[in-house]
Order: C-alpha cells, then structure tokens, then sequence
C-alpha cells in the first residue's frame, strides 16, 4: 500500500483518512526548539466536503488516496446517472448524484468537465468554468434598458436560476461563472 | 512575480536584519558582554533525540578515503560553555546554526541564533534581561503590552485546569483525547510527548496574545519558566513549592517560541546521565546515536554558576515585521539557497 511520510506533506496531496479520500490544504509544521515534532494538517474530505484539522506525529506515514483529476465531456443524464466520456479513449462513465452534487445546475450536454476519479470511480464533478445557457424562462424584457440597472430572475435550461438585467429575454445565450453563480454578459455569437 | 534566483525578503526586511544585529550587538557592548566567534563545524553534536544535526566528513588533501564524521552545530552551546569554564566571563555569539528536517512557515534548515551567557545569574536575571533587549528591540515596530512572567504549571492550569507535573497519565490521556489530540502518540509514548501535544497545539498558540478588557487583542512578550524536571535538557534541576522543576524558560510572542533560557548545568556526571538518556531514547526511536563530546562534559566540570539563553533572530523579525512566512525575512530560504 503506498503512502506519504509527514516530510512529504504538501497542499494537493491526496490522502485516505478514515476511510474517505482527503486533499490537503495546508500543512503545518509544529516543532518545539526541544521537544516532539508533529504536522498540523487541514484536510478537505473530497466525499463530504468538509474541511476538517489533523495533527500527526512527524514522521509517520499515512495511506495514499488513488485520486486523480480527469477532463471528461458530459454526453447526457438518464434519470438516475450523468454519463460522461473520455474524449480519446472514448470511454464512458457514469456518476451519481453524490458525486455530481451542485455541478447538475452547469452540467450542458458536450461541455468539457473536471471529473475526480477515486480508485477509478468519479467522486466529485466540476464544471467548466465558464458555460454559455439558453435562457428558458424569465418575465419579458425590458426593451431599451440597457443600463444594467435593476435584474430579475432567469431560468436557464439547465434549471438553474441566475439574476439577469433587465433587458435579456427568453430564448437568449447567456454566458455565466459557475464558480459564483452570476451572470457575465450575453454570449457573443 | 519573483524570480527563483531573486532574494525572497524584501530590501525593508534585509535592512531590518542589519539594523538589528547592529543594535544587538551595541545592547551587548554597553553590558560589557564580550562578542565571541566558536566553530559552526565540530567533531561531535547534542544526542537530543529531538534535534537532528547535518552531518559531514573531512577529507585531508590528496587524499580519496572519507574519515571521520562531523557536525554541523545546531546551537553554539557546547563551544560557548568551554570558553565559560576557561575564564572568559559573560559572552555572546550570533551564528548561523543548521537543523536537519526543519522547514516550514516557521522554520529553515539554516538560521541565525543570538545566544548568550550571563556568569554568576539565575534563569530569572536573565529573564529580566532578555524583557529588556527584547522590549527595546521590538518597541519600535509592534506595540507591546506589558510582559507575562508564568510558570509551565500555571499555563496548563489556566488553559487546560490540571497540573501538568502531577497529573496521571490515564487523566493526560482523557484531556488529549478531549483536546481532539486523540490517535495523534501511542498510548505507550512518554508522558512528555502527551505534554508537548499539548503545550503546541492547545497553550502555544495563547501565549505572547493578551485579550485586553476592552476587547482589543495585543501582543506581548511572555517568559514561560520552571519545565518538568524530564524535560531539563541542559538545565539545572530545584525544588519550587515542594515540586521538582527544571530551570529553564522559553520566550514566546505572538504564540510563537522566540527563545530558551537555562540556568546552566554544571554537574558533569548528571549532564553525562543525560547524554546517555538521550542516546538510549535515540537507540529505541532507531535513529543514529551521537558520541559523546569529551571536551564539553570535561568543561561542565568547571563551568562557573551562569544562565545562557537563544533567540532565533529570524522569528525575531517575523514578530518584528508581521511576517507570516520565514521566507519574507530570508534573502534566500533554503529553497533558493
């Protein structure tokens, strides 16, 4: 079983702790001038999200996680899984709620997503970026303001809700920041 | 975006470094303590199993055969406590020192330590003096409130409510796991190790920080002193209120370690024990034991009643600074070293 001595802790290292995959955040050294070294760590559980603190004795070693980020193009949603392929190998694979999470709200059929995979199974699923939406529902546009003023509320294809200014009507290809959630401007072509 | 071959602090903090050794060294001239220069490379190290030295060999010219080891001092200590037994009277140094292993936000494998004697002082003199240097020397940077002076005992009564001294080892064992420290040692570790858990991850932290009545937070210096006996290292051992204590104290600002401070051992035969106990924990942990320096036990035969503290300078001027990283006050950490 592989693994990782304290000495190699750094942030991004991926690390099985109680059984759940972990990503390191920050790695503390705590080493009194006389006295017992240890490593303070902030882990991110990569199942739960959480972020939580560790400390470990220096130089103990601790079990490496098989997690890896692969670039995948989501091809569609059957009611239960998201199925996504590989775009030279062509391989599929399918993920669950758990592991799709929020991204659901971005996920637009061909686009490129950051899928982590865990001993081979993907565990977490992030968008792109970046998307470009179809505006499927929001009160009529406001011809003529284009000051940016005030905003309303858009449905966008995918279900996700985002406030849009005025003057976007339903039908329009909006470009927004999945990272925030906001809107970015009209998509350019 | 700093280039790699670029220094790391900034010209302000390189400065800063010049500015106060400069002032360190006319702090020294007008106590009449005399600068003293001892070899940073030597034939033999301190056992201490927590202090790992960088280690070398000497090769005589024309020749291909390596021969025999030595050392990269961790600490000017052995040296500086020979030219005490010699007569020398009260003396500084600031030198370079190298530990193996250690780096991180707070530490480089190479950094630059102020250590000094006082001949004929206790620990607590020489806390005084170190207030001072450290108040005069910090004053102008950070605003300072007054000075903690507590003892090993009332910081763990005050943060954690036991006795570090006397509790149980099954009752140490139930405040760590209460700590959230559970599963970090072996049950079966020392209970110095269950202390230093502790001490760094739960009394630390406070120590050198002062919540001010009307809420401000501000720092100070705060002198740690009388450790358990087990964790004298190169200290004297006494009775304080019917318990027995090592005399030694530790510096702490901002809840970070500045310094350590002995009142000096100089029994040889007990100091010998020590070595000894230090190589035997070393043997049991499996790393490399360390021969025993002759020179410096045959001087703590004759080493006068003195105090000797460190000061890392590079913490030092993180306080000074505000830095939140070594590396902004290292022309070149050891990365770019």
């Amino acid at each position: 079983m592989a693994s990782y001595n304290t000495n190699e802790f750094r942030s991004g290292l991926k690390l099985m702790i109680d059984g759940d995959p972990c990503s390191i955040l920050d790695n503390e050294v705590v080493k009194p001038g006389k006295g017992q070294a240890f490593n303070r760590v902030k882990i991110r559980n990569l199942k739960t999200g959480r972020v939580v603190e560790r400390t470990y004795k220096s130089g103990e070693s601790v079990e490496v996680a098989d997690v890896m980020d692969t670039e995948l193009q989501y091809l569609y949603n059957d009611g239960e899984q998201w199925h996504f392929m590989h775009p030279e190998t062509f391989e599929q694979m399918a993920a669950d709620k758990t592991a799709v999470g929020d991204a659901n709200l971005w996920l637009k059929e061909q686009d490129m997503c950051t899928v982590t995979l865990w001993n081979g199974n993907p565990l977490a699923v992030m968008p792109p970026n970046f998307v470009v939406l179809t505006v499927t529902d929001t009160d009529p546009g406001l011809k003529g303001d284009t000051s940016g003023g005030g905003g309303k509320p858009a449905t966008l294809e995918t279900g996700a809700v985002v406030q849009v200014p005025l003057f976007i009507a339903i039908g329009e290809a909006l470009k927004v920041d999945t990272r925030t959630g906001k809107y970015v401007s009209r998509a350019k072509d | 975006m700093i280039k790699h071959w670029q220094a790391s602090a900034s010209f302000d903090l390189i400065k800063l470094r010049a500015d106060t050794l400069r002032k360190i060294r006319s702090f020294f001239d007008n106590n009449n303590v005399l600068e003293v220069d001892t070899p940073t490379l030597s034939c033999a190290t301190v056992p201490d199993p927590f202090i790992e030295s960088f280690r070398t060999q000497y090769l005589p010219l024309t020749q291909t055969m390596q021969t025999d080891n030595y050392y990269l001092h961790t600490s000017p200590e052995f040296p500086m406590k020979r030219l005490l037994a010699s007569g020398s009277g009260s003396i500084y140094q600031i030198s370079k020192v190298f530990r193996q292993g250690e780096s991180g936000r707070k530490h480089n494998p190479e950094f630059t330590l102020l250590e000094w004697y006082r001949e004929g002082w206790d620990h607590h003199q020489l806390m005084e003096e170190v207030s001072s240097l450290l108040n005069s020397l910090l004053i102008p940077y950070i605003d300072l409130t007054e000075a903690d002076l507590i003892t090993y005992e009332e910081a763990f009564k005050k943060k954690l409510g036991f006795n570090p001294h006397t509790i149980s080892k099954p009752d140490l064992l139930d405040c760590v796991n209460h700590a959230g420290l559970a599963n970090v040692l072996n049950h079966d570790e020392h209970r110095d190790r269950f202390l230093e858990l502790l001490f760094s991850h739960v009394i630390e932290p406070s120590l050198g920080v002062k919540n001010e009545d009307n809420g401000d937070i501000r720092s100070n210096i705060c002198l740690l002193y009388n450790y358990p006996a087990s964790q004298a290292s190169l200290a004297k051992t006494a009775l304080y209120q019917g318990q027995l204590v090592a005399e030694r104290f530790e510096v702490f600002i901002n809840g970070m370690e500045i310094g350590n401070g002995f009142h000096e051992l100089n029994d040889a035969r007990e100091q010998r024990n020590r070595f000894i106990a230090d190589n035997r924990s070393r043997k049991q942990m499996g790393i490399k034991q360390i021969p025993m320096d002759e020179n410096f036990l045959e001087a703590v035969e004759n080493l006068p009643k003195c105090a000797g503290v460190a000061i890392g300078i590079e913490r030092l001027l993180m306080v000074m600074s505000q830095s939140e990283h070594i590396n902004d006050v290292l022309a070149f950490p050891f990365e770019r070293a």
